[in-house]
C-alpha cells in the first residue's frame, strides 16, 4: 500500500541541506583557489626549479600588470601542490597546480614586494609518493615602472590561405579584460571572405588608429579622433594599396609599403611557408588630404616595413636589391631563389616643411653578412633600434632562426653602398667546388654552407648585438615599444614552434632587458588550448573606444579613393 | 487550496497527462527505435566518421570559442552529444531517447492522446531527414555539433514548453499573464545567447501556445472572459514578435561582435552555402519541423466549434497519410551514395591500417558505378603499402566519378590529408588540417594528423601540444596516449636509427607504429623545396613523386610508379632502370613490365630485346595489338568497353584507353 500523503521536507532539514550545499561549494572553491591550504610541516628540498607554465621564474614585472597565473607541470607522480608566495614579511598560500592568486592578493603582493626588496618569492611543494618536495624558490621582481595599460593584436591561426575568425583585439594589461576591436565575420560570408591586418596606432594612441580590410568591401579603415573613414590607397601609380604602415609621431601621415607579396609551402621544412615580395615600394599618405604619394619606385630594390624616428626626421625602413636573372617569371624567379633574398636597413631623412625624403642611406648592410633585416622599431628616447634579424627573407615570423637584434643609434653611422654580393645558389657554385656528380641535395648544402662561409666574413657592427635576454631558439619577431620605453612586448614561438604568443620584458634604457614573461592570462594553460597566433602585439595607451559594429558600418561603404599627387 | 491542488503535480501525472493508450506509445517507441536500428545499420560509417570530424573540450577556451556566436550553448551541447557516435549504437541511443523525449513532451504540451500520439512522430522524422541528408556536408558544415543541434534545439523549445504548461496549470489570472510575459521575455533574452534561433523559436511557440490555449479556452467561455482571454494572447503574442524581432538586434549591436546582422536571426542553424552557391533543398527538413509543429498545434487547439466532426478511424487514416508522408519524405531526403560510403569505409580501413579491407572494398562489385578519384587514390596507397602496385595497380576499376553533389568537392578537403600524411607529405597535410581548421571548425581528425604529422617533422612540443588536446576528449585520450608514449623515444623519428634499433632486435617503437610511421618515414627522403598543390591532390603527388629522384627504395618505386601513372616515357625509364638494378633478385612486376614492353615497341629508344620479360607479358601485348586491328574502325568509347573484358587488368589498356581521369 502506497500512501498519497505526500513527505514533507521538515524545515529545519531543508535549512540543514542549504548550509551543506554552501558549505560544499564554498570548500571547493576554497580548495580551488587555494585559500586552503598549507605550507607542510616537513618536506625534502629539491636542487631544481618548478616546472611551470608560463615560465615566470625571476622575470621582472610592471607593477600594474594582471596576476601572474601558473600551471604546475608534474609527470602524473605528484598528488598534491602548495604554492608559497612571500613578499616582506607578508605571505600567501595556496593549493593546488593552477596557481591563481586572483587580483586582490596579486596586488596585495606587489605592494608588499614594492615597500620590501621589490621581490616576490615564490616555493612550490609537490607531494610524490606521500613526500613533500620543496623545490627551489624563484622571484618575480616588481617593477616601479608601470607599462601601458593594453596591448593590441590579432588573433589568427597559423594558416596559409584561409582566413576565417580573424580578429584584431585589445587587451588590458592591468587584468584580464579582453575585447574586439574588429572581427572579419561581422562583414564577412561564405560567398566573401575578408581578411583584416596590419593594425597600428599612431604612437599607442588609441583614437588614432588604422587596419587593412582585404578582399571584400575591401579598404583601410583609419580611425582618427573620433571620425572613421575607409578609403583605397591603391592608384594607377601605385604597386598595392597600403600594406605595411607606419604612422608619423605627431601628424596625420602614414607612410606604407605597397607589395606585391605571394606564398608558397615547404615540402619538408618545418618553417612551412616562405611569404615573399615580388614588388614592394613607400608611399606617403596624408589623412587630411586624402593623397597617396609614392616615395620609393625602384623596381630592383624591394622597399618594405617603414617606421619613423620618434623625431619624425627620418624614416626607416629595410630593403633587399633583386635584379632579375631573366629566367622565368618574377614570382617563380624569387621562389626559387628565396635563400638569396636579404634586407638591408635604410633610412632616408624627411622633410616636414616640403614633406620630401631625402637619398637613402645604409645603416647595416645584412645582405653582406649573408642575413635579412625587418622591423626596425626605435625605443621613443630614440636612442635604440631593435629589428628582427634571420638568415633570409622578409617575414620572419617563419623563420625559426628570426632573433631580436638591437643598434645603438649612437653608434651607427650610415655607410657607403658596396658592391652586391654574389648570389650563390645549386645552380651557380664555384667551378670546382662540388665534383660534377653531386646531385641538387649536395649542391643546395653547398651553396647554404658557401654563403655563411662568405657571410661570416663580415663582422656584426659593433652597434649591433642579438639582444641575449630575448631570444629563445626559436622565433622572435614583431616588436613594439611602450610609450616610455622601458618595456618592449615581442611575439615569439618559443613555447611550441607554431603559435605565436607575446612576451613582455623590461628595458633598463642602457640596452639590456630583464628576463622576458608571456602574456598573462587568467586560465594559466589558455594558451596551450588556444589554436590562434597573437600577431602584431603593440602598446595602445588606452582601449579603441569605437566598437566593432561602428567599423563595420563604415566597412560596408564604398571606400574613398584617395589620390595620386606625384613628388 | 486550488494552489496546493495545482502544486502537486508529479512525474506520475505528467506522465498521465501526457498518457493515453499504452498502444500508441509502444507504436512511438517501435518507431523510433526502428528509425535507431535503420541509422545505425545503414550509416555505420558515416556516424563514425562524423564524431572524427566534431569536437568536444571541456575547456574554457573551448567554451568561449563557441560563445562568440549566438546560439554557442546548443553548439556546445550538439558537439558534446556527437562525440557519442564514437560507439554508433550509443550515440544513436542518445539521439532516439531525445526524440522519444521530443514525443513525450509534445504529449504532454499539446494533449495529444490515442492515435494524434503518432502525430508526434513527425518532428523525429523531420529531425532524422535533417541528420541523414548530410552526405558530404559533414565535410563543409560550418556549425558545430550540426548533427545533433537541430534535436537539442527542438527539445530545449519543448522544455521551454513544458515549463509553460507547469507554470499554467500552478498559476491563475493576472499572475498567469504575468509569468507568462516574463516566461517569453526569459525565454527569448535569456535563450538567444545559448540557443540563437532555437530560442526564437521558442519564443514564436509560446505565444502560439498561448494563443491556441486562449482560443481553446474561448469554447467554453463567451463574452468578457473570452475576450479578455484572447486579449491577453494577443497581447503576449504582440510581446512575443516584438522580442523576437529585437532581441537579436539588441544582440548584435551590444554583446555579439562578430556576427553578420543579417544572420542573427539565423544563428545556431545550419548554412547549406559553399563558395558562391546555396543549397535551399537542404532546408527542407527544417521547414518540415516548422510544419510538424504546425500540424500538432492546429490538431490541438483547432476550436472545437470549428472542428470538423471526423471519425476515429478518419483521424488514424489521417495521422497514417501523414506518417507516410513523412516516411517518404525521410528516404527522400536520406542521402545514400555508394562511393560517398565506400569513401568512408575506405577511410576508415587506412586509418586503421587494414590495407587488405581497402581493396576489398575496391573490389567490390555490388555496383557498377565507377570509383571517385579518392577511391582510386586509397586503392594504390593500399597495393603500395602492401608492396602489390607493380603488379595489381591497374586491375582495379578505374574512374573519376565526381562526387554526387551539386558543388565541386575537394580532395584536400575531404581525404586529401589522409592521402598527403601516407604519402609522405607531412607539411601539405599539416597545412590542409590547418587550413580545414580555420574554414571549418577543429576536429579530432585534424588534430590527430596534425599531432603525427608533428611528429613526424620532429616537432615535439607541438604534438604534445595537440595531443594534450585530443587527451581532453571523452573517447579519443586512448588515441592520444598511444601516441604520447612516442614522444618519449624521439629518436624512433629517425629512419637509420630506427631501423638500426630493428636490426639489433630492440625496436624503437612497437609494431603498430613501426607499421604506421616507418613506411611513411621511407617516403619522406626528398629534399625540401617551396611548392604548392594548388588543392589537386593527385596531380601533385604524381608530378613531385614522378620528377623525384632518390635512392630509398620505396620512394623510388613511388617515382616509377608515378611515372607509370602519368604515362611519361622520358620519366619512365631512368626510374625503372633504377627500379630494376635496386632490385636485381625479385621477380619484375608485371605492370613494369608491360610499362616497359610497350614503351620499348612505341618508341623504339631503349633497346629491350635482352630484357627477360614474362611470356604473358609478352602475350597480352600481342594480342591487345591484334585485337586493335581487329577493331580498327571503332571509336575510342567503344573500344574501352570492347577492350575491358580481355585487357582491363593491363597496362595497355590503362595507357591507350583510360583518358580524362579528371581529378579534383
Amino acid at each position: 500500500m502506497t500512501s498519497n500523503k505526500k513527505r514533507r521536507w521538515p524545515l529545519w532539514a531543508v535549512a540543514a541541506l542549504i548550509i551543506f550545499h554552501i558549505f560544499v561549494f564554498a570548500g571547493t572553491g576554497l580548495a580551488i583557489f587555494g585559500g586552503s591550504a598549507k605550507v607542510p610541516d616537513t618536506f625534502d628540498d629539491s636542487d631544481s626549479l618548478p616546472v611551470i607554465y608560463p615560465d615566470y621564474a625571476d622575470v621582472t614585472v610592471p607593477v600594474n600588470i594582471a596576476p601572474l597565473h601558473f600551471h604546475i607541470d608534474h609527470d602524473g607522480a605528484a598528488t598534491d601542490f602548495v604554492t608559497h608566495f612571500g613578499a616582506g614579511s607578508e605571505e600567501w598560500t595556496f593549493g593546488g597546480e593552477a596557481v591563481c592568486p586572483g587580483s586582490k592578493a596579486w596586488e596585495a603582493m606587489k605592494q608588499a614586494a614594492l615597500t620590501a626588496d621589490g621581490c616576490i618569492q615564490v616555493q612550490v611543494y609537490a607531494k610524490r609518493s606521500g613526500t613533500w618536495l620543496r623545490y627551489r624558490c624563484f622571484g618575480i621582481t616588481v617593477s616601479t615602472d608601470s607599462i601601458d595599460p593594453y596591448i593590441s593584436y590579432r588573433l589568427i591561426s597559423p594558416s596559409y590561405v584561409t582566413y576565417e575568425d580573424l580578429t584584431i583585439n585589445q587587451r588590458c594589461l592591468e587584468n584580464f579584460d579582453e575585447s574586439l576591436i574588429y572581427g572579419n565575420m561581422i562583414n564577412s560570408d561564405e560567398a566573401n571572405g575578408q581578411c583584416i591586418n596590419c593594425h597600428h596606432s599612431q604612437y599607442g594612441n588609441p583614437d588614432r588608429i588604422q587596419f587593412h580590410v582585404r578582399q571584400y568591401r575591401g579598404g583601410t579603415v583609419i580611425a582618427y579622433d573620433g571620425k572613421v573613414r575607409k578609403v583605397n590607397l591603391k592608384t594607377d601609380s601605385t604597386l598595392s594599396a597600403g600594406v605595411y604602415p607606419a604612422w608619423h609621431p605627431t601628424q596625420p601621415w602614414i607612410v606604407y609599403s605597397t607589395n606585391l607579396t605571394g606564398q608558397s609551402f615547404h615540402t619538408r621544412d618545418v618553417q612551412k611557408i616562405e611569404v615573399q615580395d615580388t614588388k614592394s615600394n613607400l608611399i606617403f599618405y596624408d589623412i587630411e588630404t586624402n593623397t597617396v604619394t609614392p616615395v620609393t619606385r625602384d623596381s630592383t630594390e624591394l622597399d618594405c616595413f617603414p617606421h619613423w624616428s620618434p623625431d619624425g626626421r627620418y624614416v626607416y625602413y629595410v630593403s633587399a636589391h633583386w635584379e632579375r636573372l631573366d629566367t622565368t617569371a618574377l614570382d617563380y624567379e624569387l621562389i626559387t631563389h628565396y635563400k638569396q633574398l636579404h634586407y638591408n636597413l635604410y633610412r632616408m631623412a624627411f622633410d616636414a616643411s616640403t614633406r620630401t625624403f631625402g637619398p637613402r642611406e645604409l645603416l647595416y648592410d645584412a645582405a653582406s653578412r649573408n642575413r635579412s633585416v625587418t622591423l626596425p622599431r626605435i625605443s621613443p628616447d630614440g636612442r635604440w633600434l631593435m629589428f628582427t634579424e634571420g638568415k633570409f627573407g622578409v617575414f620572419h615570423i617563419w623563420h625559426n632562426d628570426a632573433d631580436l637584434y638591437m643598434m645603438d643609434l649612437t653608434k651607427a653611422q650610415p655607410m657607403a653602398e658596396g658592391p652586391h654580393p654574389v648570389l650563390y645558389d645549386a645552380d651557380h657554385l664555384p667551378a670546382g667546388l662540388l665534383p660534377e656528380t653531386a646531385n641538387n641535395v649536395e649542391r643546395e648544402a653547398a651553396a647554404d654552407s658557401l654563403r655563411e662561409a662568405l657571410g661570416a666574413q663580415h663582422p656584426l657592427p659593433e652597434s649591433i648585438y642579438p639582444i641575449a635576454e630575448l631570444n629563445s631558439a626559436d622565433v622572435e619577431s614583431y616588436h613594439s615599444w611602450s610609450h616610455d620605453g622601458k618595456w618592449v612586448v615581442f611575439s615569439s614561438r618559443r613555447t611550441d614552434g607554431n603559435f605565436t604568443r607575446p612576451f613582455i620584458a623590461h628595458h633598463d634604457g642602457n640596452g639590456h632587458f630583464s628576463r622576458p614573461f608571456e602574456l598573462p592570462q587568467q586560465e594559466p594553460e589558455y594558451h596551450r588550448h588556444f589554436l590562434r597566433s597573437y600577431n602584431i602585439p603593440e602598446f595602445m595607451l588606452g582601449p579603441v573606444t569605437i566598437r566593432p559594429q561602428e567599423f563595420a558600418a563604415t566597412i560596408k561603404d564604398e571606400a574613398t579613393n584617395a589620390t595620386l599627387s606625384m613628388p | 487550496m486550488k494552489a496546493t491542488t495545482h502544486s502537486e503535480v508529479t512525474i506520475h501525472s505528467l506522465i498521465g497527462r501526457a498518457g493515453g493508450e499504452p498502444i500508441w506509445w509502444l507504436a512511438v517507441i517501435a518507431i523510433i527505435t526502428a528509425a535507431g536500428i535503420t541509422l545505425i545499420s545503414l550509416e555505420t560509417e558515416f556516424l563514425l566518421r562524423a564524431q572524427e570530424l566534431n569536437l568536444w573540450l571541456p575547456t574554457g577556451v573551448y567554451w568561449k570559442t563557441l560563445m562568440q556566436y549566438p546560439g554557442g550553448g546548443v553548439s556546445w551541447l550538439g558537439t558534446y552529444l556527437t562525440q557519442y557516435f564514437y560507439y554508433p549504437w550509443l550515440g544513436v541511443g542518445i539521439l532516439c531517447t531525445l526524440w522519444l523525449a521530443i514525443c513525450g513532451m509534445m504529449a504532454y504540451v499539446f494533449r495529444l492522446r490515442g492515435v494524434k500520439l503518432l502525430l508526434t512522430l513527425l518532428v523525429p522524422a523531420a529531425l532524422l531527414a535533417c541528420l541523414t541528408q548530410t552526405g558530404y556536408w559533414i565535410f563543409y558544415q560550418k556549425l558545430q555539433g550540426h548533427l545533433f543541434v537541430p534535436t537539442v534545439g527542438v527539445t530545449i523549445a519543448m522544455l521551454v514548453l513544458v515549463a509553460q504548461r507547469l507554470m499554467d496549470s500552478i498559476m491563475r489570472g493576472n499572475m498567469a499573464v504575468c509569468t507568462r510575459a516574463a516566461w517569453i521575455a526569459i525565454v527569448c533574452i535569456g535563450g538567444y545567447p545559448l540557443c540563437g534561433a532555437w530560442a526564437l523559436a521558442a519564443t514564436g511557440m509560446l505565444a502560439l501556445y498561448d494563443m491556441g490555449t486562449a482560443l481553446r479556452r474561448d469554447t467554453n467561455a463567451s463574452g468578457r472572459a473570452a475576450l479578455s482571454s484572447r486579449s491577453e494572447a494577443m497581447l503576449l503574442a504582440v510581446t512575443a514578435a516584438l522580442l523576437i524581432a529585437a532581441v537579436p538586434q539588441v544582440y548584435y549591436q551590444q554583446v555579439f561582435e562578430m556576427t553578420q546582422r543579417n544572420l542573427v536571426y539565423v544563428a545556431a542553424m545550419p548554412s547549406f552555402r559553399y563558395g558562391q552557391d546555396s543549397y535551399a533543398t537542404y532546408r527542407l527538413p527544417y521547414y518540415a519541423i516548422i510544419a510538424a509543429f504546425t500540424i500538432t498545434l492546429a490538431v490541438t487547439f483547432w476550436p472545437k466549434r470549428l472542428a470538423l466532426r471526423m471519425k476515429p478511424a478518419v483521424q488514424a487514416v489521417l495521422t497514417g497519410l501523414l506518417l507516410v508522408c513523412a516516411a517518404v519524405g525521410v528516404k527522400s531526403a536520406w542521402y545514400r551514395d555508394i562511393n560517398f560510403t565506400k569513401e568512408l569505409a575506405m577511410n576508415r580501413a587506412i586509418e586503421e591500417l587494414d590495407w587488405e579491407r581497402v581493396l576489398r572494398i575496391a573490389r567490390d562489385g555490388s555496383s557498377t558505378v565507377k570509383p571517385t578519384r579518392q577511391m582510386v587514390l586509397y586503392k594504390n596507397l593500399a597495393l603500395f603499402r602492401m608492396g602489390r602496385a607493380g603488379d595489381e595497380m591497374f586491375t582495379y576499376p578505374e574512374g573519376a566519378m565526381q562526387q554526387n553533389v551539386p558543388w565541386r568537392v575537394h580532395m584536400t578537403q575531404v581525404g586529401g590529408k589522409l592521402i598527403y600524411y601516407h604519402y609522405g607529405k607531412e607539411n601539405f597535410c599539416y597545412r590542409w588540417c590547418m587550413e580545414d581548421g580555420v574554414e571549418f571548425g577543429w576536429k579530432a581528425e585534424t588534430l590527430k594528423f596534425m599531432a603525427r604529422t608533428s611528429l613526424l617533422n620532429k616537432e615535439w612540443v607541438v604534438a604534445k601540444k595537440y595531443l594534450d588536446l585530443l587527451a581532453k576528449t571523452t573517447f579519443h585520450r586512448r588515441w592520444a596516449a598511444r601516441y604520447a608514449a612516442l614522444l618519449r623515444t624521439p629518436e624512433a623519428f629517425d629512419l637509420p636509427a630506427l631501423e638500426a634499433s630493428v636490426q639489433a632486435g630492440k625496436p624503437l617503437m612497437n609494431d603498430d607504429a613501426m607499421k604506421e610511421f616507418a613506411p611513411i618515414m621511407h617516403l619522406m627522403t626528398y629534399p625540401d623545396r617551396l611548392d604548392g598543390d594548388n588543392t589537386l591532390v593527385e596531380m601533385y603527388l604524381l608530378q613531385t613523386f614522378a620528377r623525384g629522384n632518390g635512392d630509398d627504395p620505396l620512394f623510388q618505386e613511388m617515382t616509377l610508379i608515378c611515372a607509370l601513372y602519368m604515362k611519361d616515357i622520358p620519366l619512365f625509364w631512368p626510374r625503372f632502370m633504377k627500379y630494376a638494378s635496386m632490385h636485381p633478385d625479385i621477380h619484375m612486376p608485371r605492370h613494369y613490365q608491360e610499362a616497359a614492353y610497350l614503351y620499348g615497341h612505341l618508341e623504339d629508344k631503349v633497346d629491350i630485346s635482352h630484357m627477360p620479360f614474362d611470356q604473358s607479358v609478352r602475350d597480352s601485348y600481342e594480342r591487345f595489338m591484334r585485337f586493335n586491328t581487329q577493331c580498327g574502325p571503332m571509336t575510342e568509347e567503344q573500344k574501352a568497353v570492347a577492350f575491358y573484358p580481355q585487357f582491363g587488368d593491363t597496362f595497355y589498356y590503362f595507357y591507350f584507353l583510360v583518358r580524362n581521369q579528371k581529378t579534383n
